[in-house]
């Protein structure tokens, strides 16, 4: 789309003085910043193996699957996730769910994430409707083989279990069912 | 002529007894229904359809105070129908003469316009609003038109319904009772279209609920259509239950094999794997509907136990077989079997396949001895043709609305033609079983094995080369030196003529397996012949090659499988 | 020293190709660490104390990285192109004093004296790979200037189009700096009357601490200027642009190749900072800190260490330089060359003519530096940089043009 001539400035170059044109000085004073930072460092780099960086709440890391009250997976199988993920990571297989969990007719019986194919932006996060998958703050993911970093809900859910008992990622929200988007959140 | 103002649009409606929905449509105004339906009678139970209506007689306009059901009222000539889209309107058009009167009370559009919202607040009440776990979520029209008509917050503050769900209502349906927002189009649809009148209302007020008799389930060989029917996710099919997101199926347009009426379909697939049948809407061939039979009669294409290779009979056992290896093979042996003796080769056809491959095949058979006899392969016939509505004893009641015919394949009246045009007559399969023949193609293409067999009596005598193409192992494909693969209508461009002489040409919905061929290709292969194989490029020959086909060339089509139809042939 | 002697002479190449490598390899980890400093990194600090033996992991991982030649190179000239380049390199090292020197012996009046002065000159070794070459400095600009072969073949050979604009740039670039660098230390020549770079030195040290910088300052400045720009390092390292031309001229080279392609740059930049040391910077003398011993081994060792530590700080200094200055823009650079550098050393050459034929002191140079400095910072001021950035005329688009489409003019 052209850009309107209404919101193109017209800039001119700045006119260079004496001292400018001389050059000398500018760059001298351009030596004097640089030499300045050498003699007064303000590293601020971590030692990474030997220092543990903290990580913030919102870092996007590994994913998760929640569990409800009852260790059940939260996850309602609705594909919003997989259907949201622009590096189509997720696979899910739906089912109907288990005759004696009365409170929902659908679950996945199984949910597979590759987490190489991942690009960790969080729009699954965003996309779900029960707030079932998050990502964490675990970001040293490292294996052996691509088989290894492609995680199904087992492991998905052992990251939840992991994350919680070590209390780096608590439960961010307690939606379980589904409901209207504009209905207040429930609990 | 008779003159409807659609939103100040004058339409001609001509001879045509139209509803303001339909005239509306005319007009290229869309007016939003959930009872409606073309085919079902109208019972104005959803209110979604309101629109105002008016009455312009000698440059005087009456509008009628209140809105109307669009469905329910008939127009005439000089009907005004206003809808809620009544501010999209061409302003170009003068406006009509209003009544200020009226148009105190609101301008027009307005009062239709918030009907429209109420009504979509109402039928939203108990609704659950779980479609991210309902199937029918991306088609739905609920959805739709609370997006584009209703409003974006609730107000609903008690505690909604929830009638537990109905999975017992049919084998094959099971009923979301909480979604249901009682539109009752499955309802009429038992009654009046397969007459079986299986599902009934039961309650009042806000506990209505969609329900079968005690002890008498929803089981006819057309209750499938009812999930199509349904506008909301209320009736789910238990085939299709949790298996896809509609949003990741690809529609294309098929025709049915299963039987010879030839329904129109829509073929949902995803990654190469069909996942639902669907009627398409289609008055030459069927009209709204569709069997269960064919709806549910596409696992076969998905099945694991289809042939995927070829396979070369090598010392007795059977070896798979790369495509360059054994087409130069085939090729080789069946011309040396035709130039020993021409008159004991035969080719067999079967109805299964397209009126192209039909053509190819005769010409490539004809082409190596005109002394090659051509069958029609075995035609799987089962029972009587099956004509609905029925009444509560079964038997089939006139005016017929629907056929699912005894004859269970798409194409017999296609291939006889081909067959007709080569030799003169069709000679049909169990005449060629019994004969002894010293070398045979059978070119197949059979969804069961039963079809093939059943009418191939006892006394089938293996010939000497048996070159059998079939999805299925049979007594056919057991006795054969070499076994191609098959490919199902699912995976092919093509034509197939239907009992009443439709020709329907379709474009393939999935790619076959990786190492399947075509049939047109193995008989493009076979002929020779050079460049990409065009299923219609082999129709505008075969058009002309033909006279019965001609009115296959006169139709320009499209290269890639536009779909069009012959009303007769 | 004797004239030439086979043994001597291999010791001190030997000598010098080490010492120099390995100046090389400290060098980059010198880089690396000056950068972290000023970028408020840490650097790297893994291998070794420190990080100090950065190099040898540098250098071992060259070695043992796969040798990829594509297939679509022009082998003979790619295998080439880096030993030109280094080779050339390496070269200039040979009239390059590195130490202390004692020039070659003027012919005297008589044979007597003349012999005297020819074994009073053997008795004394010089820091240098080939002593009493009279013409060392041109020498020096004569195989410099043949490091653009490395850089042009690599380019060419390579058969890709950043290598190819790369070695394009480098050409240009390199051949338009040899003249402001030729240019600017022909009145160091003038005011020596030699060519023999040990005779440059001893000119400064035998008439007293007259170091050149303080006669001949601007022309220091354009030397430096224009040795950087020789040794493709920033702000001219526009052949090797990365953010341009992925490596430049070196892009399709790996492992060792690349190494030699790297060292030969490095060993540019240590052979100009040991000739700016040597022309402008007095050589080995450092404010009569090389006389405080008589014992001459010591007093050669003292030597040796003051002009490498003038190198060293220069190399530094020009590391200082690449965090401080931006990359030019291709006609910056060539402005900068052509109508900056070039009139100025002319004029400077000029002054330095005037000085001596009129005999005047030489501090009047120092004067005429000045002056000129200004003079061309006044210059500009009054043309408003119209002559190094001409004004190109704006022209505004006619309505329904897309913006970013310009017209040539």
């Amino acid at each position: 789309m052209p850009i309107p001539e209404t919101d193109v400035q017209w800039v001119e170059t700045a006119r260079l003085g004496f001292w400018e044109q001389l050059y000398i000085p500018s760059m001298l004073a351009g030596l004097k910043t640089t030499i300045g930072h050498i003699f007064s460092p303000q590293v601020k780099t971590e030692q990474y193996p030997e220092q543990e960086p903290k990580m913030p709440a919102n870092y996007r890391g590994v994913h998760r699957l929640n569990r409800d009250h009852n260790d059940r997976v939260k996850c309602v199988a609705c594909y919003m996730c997989a259907t949201a993920c622009p590096a189509h990571c997720i696979d899910i297989v739906a089912a109907p769910a288990p005759a004696d969990w009365k409170d929902r007719e659908k679950y996945p019986e199984t949910f597979v994430i590759d987490e190489l194919r991942c690009i960790y932006c969080g729009m699954c996060e965003e996309a779900c409707p029960v707030d079932a998958i998050e990502l964490t703050t675990l970001y040293d993911l490292t294996g052996l083989s691509r088989e290894e970093m492609i995680f199904d809900k087992e492991k998905l859910l052992s990251v939840f279990d992991q994350t919680t008992k070590a209390g780096t990622d608590p439960v961010r929200t307690r939606a379980g069912r589904l409901g209207a988007a504009s209905d207040t959140a429930p609990g | 002529m008779p003159t409807v103002y659609v939103n100040d649009k004058p339409v001609e409606i001509g001879t045509k007894k139209l509803n303001c929905i339909q005239a509306a449509e005319l007009a290229g105004v869309f007016v939003p229904s959930y009872c409606w339906h073309e085919a079902l009678t109208v019972v104005a139970s959803c209110r979604m359809c309101l629109v105002e209506v008016g009455d312009l007689k000698d440059g005087k306009l009456a509008m009628q105070p209140r809105v109307l059901p669009g469905c329910q009222t008939p127009v005439k000539d000089g009907t005004v129908i206003v809808t809620g889209e009544y501010d999209k309107r061409d302003a170009s058009l003068p406006a009509l003469p209003y009544d200020p009167g009226y148009v105190k009370g609101g301008a027009p559009g307005v009062r239709a316009k918030k009907s429209q919202a109420d009504t979509l607040e109402g039928l939203l009440i108990n609704h659950p609003l779980d479609c991210p776990v309902c199937d029918k979520a991306g088609e739905c029209k609920l959805q739709d038109f609370s997006f584009k008509y209703g409003r974006s917050e609730s107000r609903m503050v008690d505690v909604k319904n929830t009638p537990a769900n109905k999975p017992q209502l049919s084998s094959k349906i099971t009923l979301f009772t909480d979604r249901c927002i009682m539109c009752t189009r499955c309802v009429r649809f038992t009654r009046e279209i397969s007459g079986t009148a299986e599902l009934m209302v039961h309650g009042r007020g806000h506990h209505e609920e969609i329900d079968t008799f005690p002890g008498k389930p929803l089981e006819n060989k057309l209750a499938g259509n009812v999930v199509d029917l349904c506008p909301v996710g209320a009736l789910g099919s238990k085939d299709f239950l949790y298996k896809q997101r509609v949003w990741y199926l690809k529609e294309s347009d098929g025709v049915c094999s299963r039987c010879s009426t030839g329904c129109s379909i829509h073929v949902d697939s995803n990654k190469d794997i069909v996942y639902r049948l669907r009627a398409r809407t289609n008055p030459e061939a069927q009209g709204f509907f569709m069997c269960d039979e064919g709806r549910y009669g596409y696992h076969f294409a998905n099945s694991t136990e289809r042939f995927l290779r070829p396979v070369a009979k090598v010392d007795g056992a059977l070896k798979p077989a790369a495509w360059n290896v054994i087409t130069p093979q085939l090729k080789q042996a069946f011309a040396k079997a035709v130039s020993d003796n021409a008159k004991l080769v035969v080719g067999v056809l079967s109805p299964f396949l397209t009126v192209e491959e039909a053509f190819l095949f005769a010409t490539y058979f004809k082409g190596l001895s005109a002394d090659v006899r051509l069958a029609i392969g075995p035609v799987p016939v089962v029972g009587q043709d099956d004509k609905y509505p029925k009444d509560v004893k079964g038997n089939a009641v006139e005016p017929t609305k629907f056929v699912i015919h005894a004859e269970k394949c798409p194409n017999r009246r296609g291939v006889e033609a081909v067959l007709k045009h080569f030799q003169g007559s069709v000679i049909s399969f169990d005449k060629v079983a019994k004969d002894s023949v010293s070398a045979m193609w059978f070119a197949g293409g059979y969804p069961d094995k039963v079809a093939v067999e059943a009418n191939m009596g006892m006394d089938w005598k293996t010939p000497g080369l048996l070159i059998a193409q079939d999805l299925f192992a049979s007594t056919v494909t057991a006795a054969a030196t070499f076994i191609l693969p098959a490919t199902t209508s699912f995976e092919k461009d093509g034509t197939f003529v239907n009992h009443a002489g439709l020709a329907q040409t379709f474009a393939r919905s999935v790619k076959p397996p990786t190492e399947i061929r075509t049939e047109l290709q193995l008989a493009f292969d076979m002929l020779g012949r050079r460049g990409l194989v065009q299923a219609a490029a082999i129709r505008a020959e075969l058009a002309k090659a033909i006279p019965f086909f001609a009115g296959l060339g006169a139709t320009k089509l499209a290269a890639n499988g536009v779909r069009f139809e012959l009303p007769t042939v | 020293m004797p004239p030439f002697d086979p043994l001597y002479t291999a010791i001190v190449i030997v000598c010098l190709i080490g010492g120099v490598l390995g100046l090389c390899a400290f060098l980059t980890l010198a880089e690396r660490k000056i950068s972290a400093w000023i970028q408020d990194r840490v650097g790297p600090n893994r291998v070794g104390p420190g990080g100090l033996l950065q190099p040898m992991a540098d250098g071992g991982k060259f070695f043992l990285k796969e040798e990829v030649i594509p297939d679509h190179v022009d082998k003979i000239f790619y295998l080439l192109a880096p030993a030109v380049a280094v080779g050339t390199a390496l070269l200039t090292l040979a009239v390059v004093p590195f130490g202390s020197t004692v020039p070659a012996p003027e012919p005297a009046s008589s044979l007597a004296a003349y012999e005297q002065s020819q074994a009073e000159y053997q008795s004394h070794f010089s820091f240098v790979v080939n002593p009493g070459l009279d013409i060392g400095v041109l020498y020096l600009f004569a195989i410099g200037s043949l490091a653009v072969y490395g850089v042009v073949l690599a380019g060419w050979s390579a058969n890709n189009k950043y290598s190819l604009l790369g070695s394009l740039r480098a050409s240009a670039q390199i051949i338009s700096y040899e003249i402001p660098l030729g240019m600017s230390v022909l009145g160091v020549f003038l005011i020596c009357g030699s060519l023999n770079p040990e005779k440059i030195v001893a000119w400064q040290t035998d008439n007293g601490p007259y170091w050149l910088i303080l006669f001949q300052p601007l022309a220091l400045l354009l030397f430096m200027t224009s040795s950087y720009a020789e040794a493709n390092r920033l702000p001219f390292d526009l052949p090797e642009a990365e953010q341009e031309l992925v490596g430049g001229y070196h892009t399709e080279y790996s492992a060792l190749k690349l190494g030699l392609m790297l060292l030969s740059e490095y060993v540019h930049l240590i052979a100009g900072s040991f000739m700016l040391s040597v022309m402008f910077l007095g050589g080995w003398s450092l404010f009569g800190l090389e006389t405080i011993s008589d014992d001459p081994i010591v007093a050669a060792v003292i030597k040796l260490v003051i002009l490498c530590g003038k190198m060293f700080a220069l190399c530094i200094f020009a590391q200082l330089i690449r965090w401080t200055i931006p990359r030019f823009r291709f006609d910056q650079l060539m402005n900068i060359a052509w109508k900056v550098l070039l009139p100025l050393a002319l004029l400077n050459l000029i002054c330095v003519m005037v000085v001596k034929q009129l005999g005047a002191p030489l501090l009047v140079l120092t004067v005429t530096s000045a002056v000129l400095v200004v003079g061309a910072g006044l210059f500009s001021v009054w043309t408003a940089g119209s002559v190094t950035n001409p004004k190109r005329k704006v022209v505004k688009l006619p309505a329904g043009i897309p913006a970013g489409v310009t017209y040539a003019s």
